[in-house]
């Protein structure tokens, strides 16, 4: 979080936690406020309950439709430094000040993809092709 | 939106065709790993939940909606599948709290409650402020209005207060309102004309003028 941010959590703040769409340094906060802070596990109890009755928010729509996330591609862009600028600037607003957990995710594994050995990425990958194959129909 | 070649992917594993299995875990199993290892900081422990996330897509493929963006719904998978293993190992937050919240949290049941407006009513809701938003964001990437973006975004997204936002930003204070008024002028307008009700968004609440 960037030190203008509040310094209190936000009702968006909970939403995105139950969404799981926050950063790891912004869940870490607000589950630490969660910890200590009766008052503000009413306030999630609350927003759960609304959550509950299907009430919903500008914020969880956009989150959930992913309105502003960059697409692969343009993230791809971002770490090559291809980017026009005010592009580039608002990326990297979503990435570090918004702290989107997807994107970061994607970003994330870009940079693993220009870094890691072919042969451990294989590994992983057959072992998670034989734990789960047998279900694909056909072959049950 | 899903996008065709997902589709595909999708139709292929659904008969059962095991090149498509392997090719979509190629695609996703990278970001996927990192999302879980942001908050587990585990390597080993995190291919695991990876790996039951991979399994979970398959037992649920018979009720998964193509026209669904296929990287949510695996994101969404991981993170019901991060929660219980959290829980399994008494790491979540509200593991300890004195009340329903972590039974809450973790049943996602939708229809838990009798007062729940319908589903359906809800889904038109939310498409008709996605479609909205998305017109007003693409016309601003397209102009190049990052600024009106970012505001937005800290708005809507991180709830933020006007205030905060026109420190952070540094612009005024007026700017913030005025782009915020725009906004949620526009969208209550959307809404209304496709027949749906505005009040059901706190945040199209504050539609004075600034």
């Amino acid at each position: 979080m960037t030190k203008a941010a509040k310094t209190s959590i936000s009702r968006e703040q909970l939403c995105g936690y139950l969404d799981d769409s926050l950063c790891d340094t912004e869940t870490a906060r607000v589950e630490d406020a969660l910890r200590h802070s009766e008052s503000l596990r009413k306030d999630l109890r609350s927003l759960m309950q609304e959550r509950d009755r299907g009430e919903h928010s500008v914020g969880a729509i956009w989150r959930r439709s992913r309105l502003t996330c960059p697409n692969r591609e343009q993230l791809g862009s971002f770490l090559l430094g291809v980017l026009d600028a005010g592009f580039h600037g608002y990326v990297e607003f979503h990435l570090k000040t918004v702290g989107c957990a997807f994107c970061l995710a994607n970003l994330a594994d870009l940079e693993e993809q220009r870094r890691e050995a072919a042969p451990h990425t294989h590994q992983r990958r057959k072992r998670y092709f034989e734990s789960s194959a047998g279900l694909l129909r056909g072959k049950r | 939106m899903a996008s065709d070649s997902d589709r595909l992917l999708v139709q292929q594993i659904r008969q059962g065709d095991p090149r498509a299995w392997d090719h979509l875990i190629a695609r996703y199993e990278g970001r996927l790993l990192a999302f879980v290892q942001r908050r587990l900081h585990d390597r080993a422990t995190s291919e695991d939940v990876v790996q039951e996330t991979f399994i979970g897509f398959l037992t649920s493929l018979p009720n998964f909606d193509e026209r669904r963006e296929l990287q949510t719904y695996l994101f969404t998978i991981a993170s019901h599948k991060l929660t219980d293993h959290l829980r399994r190992n008494g790491r979540h937050p509200l593991q300890n709290a004195p009340d329903e919240l972590l039974h809450l949290k973790l049943d996602d049941n939708p229809a838990a409650s009798s007062m729940a407006r319908s589903h359906e009513r809800r889904m038109l809701e939310s498409e008709a402020v996605a479609r909205c938003l998305g017109q007003l964001i693409k016309d601003w990437q397209t102009e190049g209005e990052f600024g009106r973006m970012k505001v937005l975004e800290l708005l809507f997204v991180k709830g933020w207060a006007n205030r905060d936002v026109a420190a952070f930003l540094k612009i005024n204070e007026q700017q913030v309102a005025n782009i915020r008024f725009a906004a949620v002028k526009k969208i209550g307008d959307f809404i209304r004309d496709a027949g749906l009700p505005a009040d059901v968004f706190p945040e199209l609440h504050v539609a004075d003028a600034p």
